[in-house]
């Protein structure tokens, strides 16, 4: 079983959810911004029921029983884990709460705006450089097990990966911005359309010259911070630490993805840059009082009445030939004509044939413990006509196979001429002792 | 200096460019800024290549919307008429790509939405009548089903013309032909006149939906349309 399905089955059992309702978020909200400029770590119990009532007072003015509503939503946000008792006193006192991880995650998700821009990116890129350039310092110098641990190690897992996550999340508050970027040229072009051009445009060349710079610092940084990081790594390999091997290749991947982060948002921005552009001179530069919109409108509802259609060009279809049957042509299935008027013949049987039944004669045939199939046929072929000959290998086939001494064992088995123009398939027969 | 890289008709037909772009003009392909290389190549080789399909009876449109295709202007000349089932799909994306909201994604949207906008515009029933004017309604469901079938058809024939790409997931990449379903109310003057116009010059015709090929019959000629 995988982490993920125990994890999965774990919250499933345990029935996890979480509702949030407006005001009990803004009120983690206001907690946050609370403990950021107080800079407390914890809340008591008091602060938590002011700080609710404050929020209430603009999320439901209406809103009677303000400290019971209070006491409600810190127990419900207890239940869901965003908010931790951390005074372990029970009952006796008042408590002291904190926000857990996951309130702080819910929270940051809602205000921090952590855009990547030039400064930050160059800031952290450069930051990182530094860091990268100790730890192979230290890679040069380390010489015990323990040593590689403390020093390479465990700088490459925390504050490398932790630095590069920070691009990482400035990469996605980034990636937010635009999608709200998108969102807002389309809006601006419904309200404003001819008026808008020139605010679109101006939003659409920031975020390009953002976007190019941004992949500039990360191309040109991303090789730096690699080139340091595959010494690292060889360094690591030389010295057979393999832990500190692994963590410099897993650090150069992440790189990998931070570096093509850049191309590939510079890539899409630079089609729906090229979109958009079109989209101003073609649509609304020539329609400036969007009429072109409804009178379409107008033109579809109405196309049933005068319908029409756009022409164009038509490649020539060439003509395919057949191809040449060849296969030949087959006859009519023909017999040759019998004269009806010959006279009948009559044919009497052999005197030792008539005389014993077939069953009677392969029985003695089969006394003389003959080997095979072929054996019994040909005794007994010579005292049948030829035009019944066929036939009467049939009927002694089934009496030999009815005694029980074919051997069934062979699958392939050959075919033995009896007669001049008779084949037939050879069976063994067996005189040994049957198994039961 | 010349900023055209042609001098002579001899080197526009000796360019690579010049048989992928013919024979896509000729299929009645429209070509826009998105086939790049085909766009700039018609771009410069206009001033030779205007002339040539005049003398074989093709009218070379530049649209101001940026794209080109061929109008045959000779009833010699084979040439197609966009069915019913096109003509409505073709005017409905038409109108989604006049929407701002489709720039939100730079012009990707939803087949679902063009089959919304259908139903709002023109009704369940006139849309049947449209795709299928012979048909009598018998049941909804499969009714139902044959218009899905007819516009699923048109999406084919006009993606093979260059009007929209049909890109995975059920989404549509609408392209600037399209803007050319909207010719007839490009001017402020009446419609019809317009519309006259357009048929005037060959590159639109008067459809009788009474004598339109039934989809029941109107056959698997899917293939031929293909690109």
């Amino acid at each position: 079983m995988t982490d993920v399905q125990r994890i999965i089955r774990t919250l499933t059992r345990q029935q996890a959810a979480l509702h949030l309702e407006t005001t009990d978020l803004c009120f983690l909200i206001a907690l946050h911004v609370r403990a950021e400029r107080a800079a407390l770590a914890s809340f008591e119990e008091e602060l938590l029921y002011d700080v609710y009532e404050q929020v209430c007072a603009t999320t439901e003015p209406e809103a009677q029983q303000l400290r019971k509503r209070a006491t409600h939503a810190i127990q419900r946000l207890r239940e869901q884990r965003l908010l931790a008792r951390v005074d372990g006193s029970g009952f006796v006192r008042a408590g002291e709460y904190a926000m857990t991880r996951l309130a702080w995650a819910i929270v940051e998700q809602h205000i921090e705006e952590q855009v990547l821009t030039r400064e930050s990116l160059t800031l952290l890129t450069h930051t990182l450089a530094l860091q990268l350039e100790d730890i192979r310092n230290a890679a040069l110098t380390a010489r015990k097990p323990e040593e590689w641990k403390t020093r390479v190690v465990n700088p490459l897992r925390v504050t490398v990966s932790d630095l590069i996550g920070g691009i990482e999340r400035r990469q996605r508050g980034l990636d937010a911005q635009q999608e709200d970027l998108r969102h807002e040229i389309a809006h601006l072009l419904q309200r404003d359309w001819f008026e808008a051009i020139e605010a679109c445009e101006q939003l659409l060349q920031l975020t390009a010259r953002t976007l190019q710079e941004l992949n500039e610092v990360l191309m040109r940084d991303a090789a730096r911070l690699q080139a340091t990081l595959h010494d690292i790594a060889q360094r690591a390999f030389e010295r057979q630490a393999a832990e500190a091997e692994e963590t410099s290749n897993r650090v150069a991947d992440h790189i990998d993805r931070v570096a093509a982060w850049g191309t590939a948002r510079l890539q899409a921005w630079s089609e729906y840059f090229i979109f958009v552009q079109r989209y101003l001179r073609a649509v609304v530069r020539l329609d400036p009082h969007r009429a072109l919109s409804q009178r379409l409108r107008d033109q579809l509802a109405g196309w049933t009445q005068l319908p029409f259609a756009l022409v164009t060009a038509e490649q020539p279809r060439l003509p395919a030939m057949r191809a040449l049957d060849t296969r030949p042509e087959r006859p009519p299935v023909q017999r040759p004509a019998q004269d009806l008027e010959a006279v009948m013949q009559e044919i009497a049987p052999p005197e030792d044939a008539r005389a014993l039944p077939l069953e009677t004669r392969v029985s003695n045939a089969l006394q003389t413990r003959p080997e095979a199939l072929s054996s019994v046929l040909k005794t007994l072929l010579d005292a049948v006509p030829d035009q019944d000959r066929y036939r009467t290998v049939g009927r002694i086939a089934a009496l030999v196979a009815a005694s029980g001494r074919v051997d069934t064992s062979v699958i392939d088995k050959p075919w033995t001429p009896v007669a001049d123009d008779l084949e037939v398939e050879e069976w063994t027969v067996r005189w040994d002792e049957l198994k039961p | 200096m010349s900023l055209n890289p042609y001098s002579r008709l001899e080197e526009v037909i000796q360019d690579d460019l010049f048989p992928p772009t013919d024979l896509a003009l000729r299929a009645g392909r429209h070509i826009d800024q998105d086939d790049l290389d085909a766009y700039t190549f018609l771009v410069d080789a206009l001033p030779w290549l205007d002339p040539l399909y005049r003398r074989y009876g093709f009218d070379l449109i530049r649209s101001p919307d940026g794209y080109f295709f061929l109008v045959p202007q000779s009833d010699k000349l084979p040439r197609r008429t966009l069915s019913a089932a096109d003509m409505l799909v073709g005017q409905a994306l038409a109108l989604m790509l006049l929407d701002p909201m489709s720039i939100q994604a730079a012009g990707v949207v939803p087949r679902a939405q063009l089959m919304e906008l259908l139903d709002k515009l023109l009704g369940a029933d006139n849309l049947i009548f449209a795709v299928n004017p012979r048909r009598k309604r018998r049941d909804e469901k499969v009714d139902h089903e044959l218009v899905r079938k007819e516009i699923d058809r048109a999406l084919r024939h006009l993606a093979s013309l260059g009007f929209i790409d049909v890109v995975q997931d059920g989404q549509l990449r609408l392209r600037a032909p399209l803007l050319r379903f909207a010719d007839p109310v490009r001017d402020l003057g009446a419609p019809a006149d317009s519309l006259a116009k357009l048929i005037g010059r060959g590159q639109a015709t008067l459809l009788d939906l009474d004598t339109e090929d039934s989809p029941d019959h109107a056959s698997d000629d899917e293939e031929d349309d293909q690109p």
